[in-house]
């Protein structure tokens, strides 16, 4: 069976050094692909690929065997998508925006409006559905986007640090959520700085390094490949070029000095 | 000197005049920086912008007092000064006025720290009265810096020009007197428009402030064209005002200090020093009401903000929604149109920039309109009786009307709403939608039709129904023709696609527009009044139409696929363009 989303060799080039080179995995229906890798490792490149925001300059994205870019309006209609800044229109209500996304989608409208008051509601969100986005904490604008991307039921999702600025509870809500849709035959690529959210709910991890693979295993097995007894040591190992102890306190001297 | 130095060194960046600097920052930048493809102007760009219209109106006065042209136009070179110059004297203490208004209505969500200042300087040590005081200080600053700026050009230039024959002596009583005044316009301008600010933030409660600002906003650049539009007609009045002072002549707030100005050149009639005094009371109330609301403000606003913070109030579904889905069965046909029609009725009315730009283009439609009408009036009142023939005047009225409003929408259209929130189109929307102009259309007719209904009944009830029924068809068909061809190429979904870059033809464009203007206005209503009178003159409206009909069809195919493709981002043409083909 094809795979939901594929990446072949892919490359994105701004100026002379690519930003992503030679990227390539596969990711099937009810699996979740965690996605690890420092500041401008190259994440949020490939999610601008995966999405077809942003064209390759080499390589390839499939789904299903198809290249996205052949009919991009039918791929995306199975496409779910939660971009790491929660960039909204500050003047619309929660509901607003929910409403608008939905008829882009072309939904019909009493199923759509149906669904809507039950996401929000699941969401916490029921209560300030009708004021503005600008009032909103960034937890809250998170969940409006995450209610965006569920709404049409895809089957592929894309999540870009999904968790960030949610509190404990929807953050634990959400963890459950992505286990569910896996179990429940989604394909869902998740980009995250947070190693414990990824080791619980990806089944497969992919690390990147100044824009390419460089380890790319199922969770369980990652940590044993590299020799390191957990996926935080495996990342250290493979990525951080700096001493986390070292750095820490060289920040406390710098804090310190000059005081009196 | 070095200990003035280090001493002005370490005041300078101490907390106080470093809080102050801050604030002056933040009243000039934009929330959270200008976006990409946002227009982004520095401080000091802005105060050199401010400063053009009163230097090169200063210039042009020389066509009244230039000596050389005064003499080969045979007129007299020898004439007062102070008598000669009141009526270009009115109109800079208009345009003093008017702009230091404009900037505090442009910059009115800036002037008193609000809930983002209180999250970053409420953290650190600083006292509350420190941060009053050093926001106050900066507003302090900025209505004497506005009010010198934008008249700094006019106060050399204009006596210079007017006084160019006269003594030294009378040079320096006209500067001081005339810098004097227009400063004090200015401020005048700036602190009125902060007192409104200050009363209604004083008086609402802060959510039906934050939701009627904005049209507070609007009403206020209504009033300061209209205020910009007696500098044509008042100051002829003010020659015949006499010793007495009239009723009418304390109504515009420039009158009082021109009065102001007179009095201080030796002219002190009662009528110009009841003038006079009316600007020192109005500029004293004006400082005082601004003093009290800041206060009253600031500890409404700012300093309760931890508590109007946590409570995120509840909201109300927005009305329009019935009349949306009314417009969803008979005018919106996809699911593209009903999702951004509903986006671009709901900017238009909530994000600011875009209600300014289409408030500030329909004032000046409904002022123009409004003094076209008064002046048509003047000369010939309105008949009682069907049959009668509606002169040029009275027929342009509706086609200024719809002439600005439709230029204002689809100007709005070309300004992005936060720029970053528009990958909810690029991700939802095929690229190859056609149905950016039927949008567009479609928003446009939502305010023409509307506001061009009422033409039917009221032609009709004043000129019968033949001259109604023929006059709204006209003004429909040419406000029809307007709209296409200012959307001809549009390819954007409204307030989703970033400014276009400053183009060399604008000056070009602009001349255009005038044009277009008067061609729009004063040459369809004088054709139609001859046709009205004599029905054979409306062929000549024949070839208009259809000439411009198959210029805009054939220039709309002359489009290539890619041209037609939605834009999200304005891209310059570039003369040299470097292909990457090695990767």
């Amino acid at each position: 069976m094809a795979a939901a989303l594929e990446a072949r060799g892919l490359r994105k080039c701004y100026t002379a050094a690519p930003a992503v080179s030679e990227v390539t995995f596969g990711l099937h229906a009810g699996e979740v692909l965690g996605c690890l890798g420092a500041n401008g490792a190259g994440k949020s490149t490939i999610v601008k690929m995966l999405t077809g925001l942003s064209e390759p300059t080499r390589g390839q994205v499939l789904s299903f065997g198809v290249s996205i870019h052949k009919d991009l309006v039918a791929y995306r209609r199975r496409l779910g998508y939660v971009p790491e800044e929660p960039e909204l229109y500050a003047y619309l209500s929660g509901w607003e925006y929910l409403e608008m996304v939905g008829t882009l989608r072309g939904m019909e409208r009493a199923q759509m409006t149906k669904k809507i008051d039950a996401l929000l509601a699941l969401f916490s969100l029921a209560p300030y559905r009708h004021s503005s986005i600008g009032s909103y904490s960034k937890g809250m604008r998170q969940r409006i986007l995450l209610i965006a991307a569920l709404l049409h039921d895809p089957e592929i999702l894309i999540l870009d640090e999904p968790l960030s600025g949610l509190d404990v509870v929807s953050a634990m809500i959400v963890k459950s959520l992505i286990k569910t849709l896996g179990e429940h035959g989604k394909a869902i690529f998740y980009c995250s700085h947070v190693l414990e959210v990824v080791e619980k709910v990806c089944s497969h991890v992919m690390i990147l390094s100044k824009g390419k693979v460089i380890a790319y295993a199922p969770t369980t097995e990652l940590h044993r490949m590299v020799g390191q007894g957990s996926l935080e040591q495996a990342f250290v190992h493979l990525v951080a070029d700096r001493d986390a102890e070292q750095t820490a306190s060289e920040i406390v001297e710098v804090m310190s000095a000059g005081a009196a | 000197m070095d200990s003035v130095k280090q001493h002005w060194e370490r005041l300078s960046h101490g907390p106080f005049l470093r809080l102050m600097r801050h604030c002056v920052d933040r009243i000039f930048s934009g929330s959270e920086g200008a976006e990409p493809g946002e227009l982004d102007l520095s401080i000091a760009t802005i105060l050199a912008l401010l400063t053009t219209p009163g230097a090169f109106i200063s210039l042009f006065c020389m066509d009244h007092y230039g000596s050389l042209i005064l003499f080969l136009r045979g007129q007299s070179v020898r004439f007062d000064p102070y008598a000669a110059s009141a009526g270009d004297e009115y109109f800079f203490i208009v345009l003093a006025m008017v702009v230091a208004g404009a900037v505090a209505v442009w910059k009115w969500d800036r002037l008193v720290p609000d809930r983002r200042d209180y999250s970053n300087l409420a953290p650190l040590p600083i006292s509350s009265s420190r941060i009053f005081l050093a926001n106050l200080a900066a507003l302090s600053v900025l209505a004497v810096v506005l009010s010198l700026d934008v008249n700094a050009a006019a106060a050399f230039l204009f006596p210079l020009v007017v006084c160019a024959q006269e003594t030294p002596q009378v040079f320096e009583v006209f500067f001081a007197t005339h810098t004097l005044t227009i400063v004090a316009a200015s401020a005048f301008g700036f602190l009125a428009v902060f007192a409104l600010l200050g009363t209604f933030m004083a008086l609402l409660p802060y959510r039906v402030f934050r939701k009627t600002s904005i049209y507070a906003r609007c009403a206020i650049v209504f009033v300061l064209m209209a205020l910009f539009t007696t500098s044509f007609s008042v100051p002829r009045k003010m020659q015949h005002l006499g010793h007495v002072p009239r009723a009418w002549a304390h109504l515009p707030p420039p009158a009082w200090f021109l009065g102001l100005c007179q009095v201080l050149r030796g002219q002190k009639s009662a009528a110009w020093t009841s003038l006079g005094g009316a600007a020192i009371v109005g500029l004293l109330c004006v400082l005082l009401v601004s003093l009290v609301t800041y206060s009253l403000c600031y500890a409404r606003c700012f300093v309760q903000s931890a508590e109007t913070m946590a409570n995120l109030p509840a909201g109300r579904a927005a009305r329009a929604s019935m009349v949306f889905r009314l417009l969803d069965a008979l005018l919106l046909r996809s699911a593209f149109q009903r999702a951004c029609y509903r986006f671009a009725f709901r900017t238009i009315f909530r994000s600011e920039e875009q209600a300014f730009a289409i408030g500030g283009f329909l004032s000046l439609g409904i002022v123009l309109a409004s003094q076209t009408m008064l002046s048509a009036m003047n000369k010939k009142p309105l008949p009682t009786m069907s049959g009668a023939v509606p002169s040029p005047e009275i027929l342009s009225v509706p086609l200024i009307v719809g002439f600005f409003l439709i230029l204002g929408l689809s100007s709005a259209c070309a300004i992005p709403a936060p720029l970053r929130a528009n990958w909810v189109f690029r991700f939802h929307i095929n690229s190859r939608s056609r149905e950016c102009v039927p949008l567009a259309r479609k928003i446009v007719l939502t305010f023409v039709v509307p506001a061009l209904a009422i033409c039917l009944p009221v032609y009709s009830h004043f000129w019968g129904w033949r001259v109604g029924m023929t006059h709204t068809a006209l003004v429909a068909v040419w406000c029809v023709l307007l709209m296409e061809g200012l959307l001809a190429r549009f390819r954007k979904i409204p307030f989703t696609c970033s400014l276009p870059k400053f183009k060399s033809h604008v000056i070009v464009s602009a001349l255009l527009l005038i044009l277009g203007y008067f061609a729009f206005t004063s040459v369809t209503a004088t054709v139609e009044s001859w046709a009205l009178a004599d029905p054979l003159w409306f062929i000549a409206f024949v070839p208009v139409v259809l000439g411009f009909s198959v210029v805009l069809y054939r220039w709309r195919n002359t489009m290539i696929d890619s041209d037609r493709h939605l834009l999200f981002e304005e891209q310059s043409i570039t003369v040299v363009e470097v292909l990457n083909l090695g990767s």
